[in-house]
C-alpha cells in the first residue's frame, strides 16, 4: 500500500514535471511555484528543485529593454541587489525569454560575457527562449520579479520597484519591492507587498 | 555576440532617439513619434477654460500606451509649467486600441492621438499679455521593441478677449470625440471567479463588448471578455476588485466587430464635458464647430457682395439711395462723363467708409477688444450723432435748409466739383445709416471676416461695400438704365419732401436707442440738440436775403448752435453713460435675460432653450421680434412645449453675448438658437430672417442625436 502510494505519488509528481505549463496551472502567490528544468547559459541544466531549502529569486530580463538598461547599465541597480542576495544565501536566476531573433535573445556565452560586462552576479542564467517558463509564471514584461522561498512556495511576483519610469533618477526616491520581499522572507515574516505591478518592455514571446 | 539586425537595429533606434528635444517649442520629432502642442483657441481669455493637447504622430506599427497601459508599457505623462494661477486637468483619455502580442496585450493608441486637458486660465491677465504653456513630455513608444522618449514643448497664446478658434481646434474636437461619454457607476459582482460588469440598459444596439479597466491588475489584460446577456464576464487579474471597490475603466460597446460607443463607467474621470473654444466655465455651451461652420474666402466674400446689395433695401438705407437717384434724374441729361464720375465719387464714398470701419475693426481686434459688425452703435455718442444727421438730412429734404448746395436745389449743384463730394459723402452717409442692419447673408460673411487677418477682414469689409454702392453704380454706368427712370418734375420735389419722413423716423428710432442706452438724460439731451438744429437751419435759410453783415450774424449763430447741439450732446451723453441698462423689455413676453450660466443650467437639465441675441439698434432683429417672435400662436408653441426663451441684449455690448456669437461663427446680432430638449442636443440656428412658420417649424423638428 505504502509503496503503491509512493509510486502514485512519483508517477504525479512526474506528469507534473511535464505538464506544469498548462494554462492557468501557472504561478500563484502562496502556492508551490511552477516546477522546471531548462539548460543554463553554462550549458549545465537548471532545476528549481535544486534549491529547496533556499530563496529563489527569478528575474525575467532582456539586455537591450530599455527598462532593463535603466537597471543594469544605468544605475547597477539590479547587479548590486543580486550581490547583496547571493551574499546571504538567495539564489538569484535570470531568465531569458526572447524567442531566437527577436530583441535580448542571446546564446549562452553571449550572456555570460554581458553579465560579466556589466558586473551582474546571478547564480544562474537560463536560456527560456521557447518561453516555457516565462509563459508559466505570466512574466509579461522585463524587468519582471519573482520571489520563491525555501518551501518552495511563491512570495512575491512583480516589478523591481514602485515607481515605473524609464529614468533612473527615478531608482533612489523608489520602494525596492524585491529588496523589501527578500527582508520580510529573511525575517520569516509574510510578504508585505506580494503582488506589485511589473513595468517594463513586454517579454518578447515566439508567437 | 553577433551584430545581426534584430540587435542591431534596436540600438540604432536608441541612439537616434536619444537626443531629444532640448529646446522647448510647439513641435517635436522623434524617429517614431511627432509631438505637437495645440490649443483649441487663437487667443486665451482670462478665465476661461482653455482646451489643449498633445498630438502624437506615431509612425506605422508603432504604439504609445494609455493610463493603464495593459500589459506592458508605460502612459504618456505630461508635466505643465503654467503661468502663476493657472492650472491643468489630468488628461482626458481618448479611448484606447488594444494591441495583443502572444499572452500580453496593451492598451494604447497607433498612428495618431490627441491628449486633451483643460487649462483654467486665471481672470488676472489683461490684453496683450503672453500667456505661456510648457510642458515636460514622456512616452514609450513600442512595436515589438520599446524605446522611451521625451520633449519639452512651449507654446505661447496672446491674451485678449476675443473668442478665436485656432487652427486646431477641429483637431481637438475630434480628439474630445474619442473621449469616453460618461456612463453610469459600475454594477458589477463576483461569480464564479469572474467578474461580471453590467452594461448599462441605456446603450445602443450591440453584438460584443470589451472593459479597458482603468487600473492595472483589476481585469486580466489578455484573457478574452464575453457578453452574455447585458453582462460583459471578465476575467480578474492580480488585483481583482473586492466588494466595496470601484470598478472604473471604459466600457466599448462593438457592433460587427466595429466600436459603437464608449462609455466611462464608474468613478472614471477620463470623461470630459465638451470643452467649447471660448467657454467662460466648462459646460457653458454645447460644443460648436467653429472652424467646420467657416466658409471658405471666395464664398464669404460673394456673401458680403450679396449682404451689401440687399442693404440698399433696409429702411434707413433706401431714402439716401433714393436721394441719390433723384438727383440723378437731374444729371440724366447732363454729360455722360459728369454722371459716370457722381457713381465712382458715391462708390468711392462707400469704400472709404468701409474701409474705415475696417480699419476700426482690426485696430480693436488688434488691441484685444471683441467687436462686432454694428460695434460703433454701441457708442452712445456715435448713436446721438447719427440721429442728430438723420434729422439735418430730414430738414435738408424738408426743405428747411438747404445743406451743401446752392438754393436751386440738389441737382443743379451736382455738376459742381462740391456735387462730386456730395456724392461722396452720401456714399458714406448710406455705410453709416446701413451699419446697424445685418442684413442676411452678412452674418456669416462678417463673422468669418473678424476672425482672419487683417487683409481678409479689409477684402470682405470691401465687398460688402461694393455691393451696396452696386445699384446706383451700375446706374450711372449704363445710360440705358437712366433712360427707363421717370422724367424729372415737380413729383420729385414732392418725393423728396416725402422721404424727409422716413429720416425722422430713424432719427426718432436712434432717440430711443440712445434712451435705451444711456437713460431719460440723454434723451433730453439729443432732442434738445434737434431743436438747437432746427433752429440753426431756420436762422439760415431765413436769412439769406438780409445784408452781408446780418448773413454772417445769422451764420455765426447758426453755427454756434450747430456745435453747441453737437458738442454739448456729447458731452451730457458722455455723462450718462454708465445708467444701467434697460432690461425691461427682455423681461417682457416670456423672454428672460441670457446670461451663460441660465443657458448651462437649463442645458444641463436637458431643457429646451430658444436664445434670442438681439439689439435695439437692429432693425433686422426688432422687426423679426414683432413678425415671428412675438404673435399669439407663436407664443403659445413656446408654451406649450416647455421652451425657456432667453434673450441677449447686445445694445451696449456684452462680452458673454460677443463669446456666443463667436461660438458660433458669428460677429453681430441677430442670431437665434435652438437647443433641443436632451443635454447632448446640438443647436439649431435659425435663419437671420425669420417667419412664424420657420420658427413653428424650427420648434417641431426632432432632436439631432
Amino acid at each position: 500500500m505504502t509503496h503503491f502510494r509512493r509510486q502514485c505519488l512519483l508517477a504525479l509528481a512526474t506528469a507534473w514535471a511535464f505538464v506544469p505549463f498548462a494554462a492557468h496551472a501557472v504561478a500563484t502567490l502562496d502556492q508551490p511555484a511552477p516546477a522546471f528544468t531548462v539548460q543554463g547559459a553554462d550549458g549545465k541544466p537548471v532545476s528549481l528543485s535544486a534549491y529547496k531549502g533556499k530563496t529563489v529569486v527569478l528575474e525575467w530580463t532582456n539586455h537591450e529593454c530599455p527598462f532593463v538598461r535603466k537597471h543594469y547599465d544605468q544605475s547597477g541597480n539590479i547587479p548590486k541587489l543580486q550581490k547583496e542576495a547571493t551574499a546571504n544565501g538567495v539564489v538569484w536566476l535570470q531568465v531569458i525569454s526572447s524567442y531566437p531573433g527577436s530583441q535580448g535573445h542571446v546564446s549562452g556565452p553571449e550572456a555570460l560575457k554581458l553579465n560579466q560586462q556589466r558586473g551582474a552576479a546571478p547564480t544562474a542564467v537560463l536560456l527560456d527562449s521557447d518561453g516555457k517558463v516565462g509563459k508559466a509564471y505570466e512574466a509579461r514584461t522585463t524587468p519582471h520579479l519573482y520571489v520563491i522561498n525555501a518551501a518552495g512556495n511563491l512570495v512575491y511576483k512583480g516589478g523591481i520597484d514602485s515607481i515605473p519610469s524609464s529614468n533612473a533618477s527615478d531608482i533612489p526616491k523608489a520602494d525596492n519591492y524585491v529588496k523589501l520581499a527578500l527582508a520580510d522572507v529573511a525575517a520569516n515574516r509574510k510578504v508585505a507587498q506580494a503582488n506589485t505591478r511589473p513595468y517594463g518592455c513586454s517579454v518578447k514571446y515566439g508567437d | 555576440m553577433p551584430l545581426n539586425a534584430s540587435t542591431l537595429w534596436p540600438a540604432l533606434l536608441l541612439a537616434l532617439a536619444a537626443p531629444c528635444v532640448a529646446h522647448a517649442q510647439a513641435t517635436a520629432k522623434t524617429e517614431q513619434v511627432e509631438v505637437r502642442l495645440v490649443s483649441a483657441a487663437a487667443t486665451v481669455q482670462p478665465g476661461q477654460s482653455l482646451l489643449v493637447g498633445l498630438q502624437q504622430k506615431i509612425i506605422p506599427h508603432w504604439h504609445t500606451y494609455w493610463v493603464n497601459p495593459g500589459d506592458s508599457g508605460l502612459p504618456t505623462t505630461i508635466a505643465w509649467t503654467l503661468p502663476a494661477g493657472a492650472t491643468a486637468s489630468p488628461i482626458h483619455w481618448p479611448t484606447p486600441s488594444r494591441y495583443s502580442l502572444g499572452p500580453i496585450t496593451n492598451y494604447g493608441y497607433a498612428d495618431e492621438v490627441t491628449l486633451p486637458s483643460v487649462v483654467q486660465v486665471p481672470t488676472g491677465l489683461r490684453d496683450g499679455d503672453r500667456f505661456e504653456l510648457k510642458a515636460k513630455v514622456d512616452w514609450l513608444v513600442c512595436n515589438d521593441v520599446c524605446i522611451p522618449q521625451n520633449a519639452t514643448l512651449s507654446l505661447t497664446l496672446p491674451v485678449g478677449t476675443a473668442a478665436t478658434p485656432s487652427g486646431d481646434a477641429s483637431l481637438l474636437q475630434q480628439a474630445q470625440a474619442r473621449v469616453p461619454q460618461r456612463g453610469e457607476p459600475a454594477s458589477w459582482q463576483l461569480d464564479g471567479g469572474k467578474l461580471q460588469l453590467a452594461v448599462p440598459k441605456a446603450a445602443p444596439a450591440h453584438d460584443g463588448a470589451y472593459f479597458f479597466a482603468r487600473k492595472w491588475g483589476l481585469v486580466a489584460h489578455a484573457e478574452p471578455q464575453q457578453l452574455q446577456q447585458a453582462r460583459l464576464v471578465i476575467t480578474p487579474g492580480d488585483n481583482a476588485p473586492k466588494a466595496g471597490d470601484d470598478v472604473d475603466g471604459v466600457l466599448v460597446l462593438l457592433k460587427d466587430g466595429k466600436p459603437v460607443q464608449s462609455l466611462a463607467i464608474g468613478h472614471d474621470p477620463a470623461s470630459l464635458t465638451p470643452v467649447p473654444v471660448s467657454a467662460a466655465a466648462p459646460g457653458t455651451a454645447a460644443a460648436s464647430a467653429p472652424s467646420a461652420d467657416q466658409p471658405s474666402l471666395w464664398l464669404a466674400l460673394g456673401l458680403a457682395l450679396l449682404g451689401g446689395l440687399i442693404l440698399n433695401l433696409m429702411p434707413c438705407v433706401f431714402p439716401v439711395l433714393t436721394i441719390k437717384v433723384l438727383s440723378l434724374l437731374h444729371t440724366a441729361q447732363g454729360s455722360r462723363r459728369v454722371v459716370r464720375l457722381h457713381g465712382l465719387a458715391y462708390l468711392a464714398g462707400v469704400l472709404a467708409s468701409f474701409a474705415a470701419l475696417a480699419g476700426v475693426l482690426i485696430a480693436l481686434k488688434a488691441g484685444g477688444d471683441s467687436v462686432g459688425w454694428g460695434f460703433q452703435f454701441q457708442s452712445p455718442v456715435f448713436v446721438l450723432l447719427v440721429a442728430l444727421l438723420m434729422f439735418a438730412v430730414g430738414l435738408s429734404l424738408s426743405g428747411v435748409v438747404n445743406l451743401g448746395g446752392s438754393a436751386a436745389g440738389i441737382g443743379q449743384g451736382l455738376a459742381s466739383q462740391p456735387g462730386l463730394r456730395g456724392s461722396f459723402f452720401t456714399g458714406v452717409l448710406a455705410t453709416v445709416v446701413a451699419t446697424p442692419c445685418t442684413a442676411p447673408f452678412m452674418g456669416v460673411a462678417i463673422g468669418y471676416a473678424v476672425t482672419q487677418p487683417a487683409g481678409v477682414t479689409l477684402a470682405v469689409f470691401l465687398a460688402l461695400g461694393l455691393g451696396l454702392a452696386l445699384p446706383y453704380l451700375l446706374l450711372c454706368e449704363w445710360p440705358a438704365l437712366q433712360r427707363r427712370l421717370p422724367r424729372p418734375g415737380a413729383w420729385m420735389d414732392r418725393l423728396k419732401q416725402a422721404l424727409a419722413f422716413p429720416m425722422y423716423a430713424s432719427a426718432a428710432w436712434l432717440a430711443w436707442v440712445l434712451a435705451r442706452q444711456a437713460g431719460p438724460e440723454a434723451l433730453a439731451v439729443a432732442l434738445a440738440g434737434a431743436i438747437g438744429l432746427a433752429l440753426a437751419a431756420w436762422l439760415y435759410s431765413n436769412t439769406r436775403d438780409l445784408g452781408p453783415r446780418g448773413r454772417h450774424a445769422s451764420a455765426a449763430i447758426a453755427t454756434l448752435l450747430v456745435v453747441g447741439a453737437v458738442g454739448f450732446g456729447t458731452l451730457g451723453v458722455t455723462g450718462t453713460t454708465n445708467a444701467p441698462q434697460a432690461t425691461t423689455a427682455a423681461a417682457h413676453g416670456g423672454w428672460e435675460p441670457y446670461t451663460p450660466e441660465r443657458l448651462a443650467t437649463l442645458r444641463q437639465e436637458g431643457k429646451p432653450v430658444f436664445v434670442n441675441l438681439t439689439a435695439d439698434w437692429c432693425i433686422t432683429c426688432l422687426v423679426n421680434e414683432r413678425v415671428a417672435l412675438s404673435p399669439a400662436h407663436v407664443d403659445d408653441a413656446f408654451r406649450q412645449a416647455g421652451i425657456t426663451r432667453l434673450k441677449g441684449d447686445w445694445t451696449r455690448g456684452d462680452e458673454r453675448i460677443t463669446k456666443l456669437l463667436a461660438e458660433h461663427g458669428r460677429s453681430g446680432v441677430p442670431l437665434y438658437l435652438f437647443y433641443p430638449p436632451g443635454a447632448q442636443a446640438q443647436p439649431q440656428v435659425l435663419p437671420q430672417l425669420l417667419t412664424p412658420d420657420l420658427v413653428l417649424a424650427a420648434l417641431k423638428a426632432p432632436a439631432s442625436p
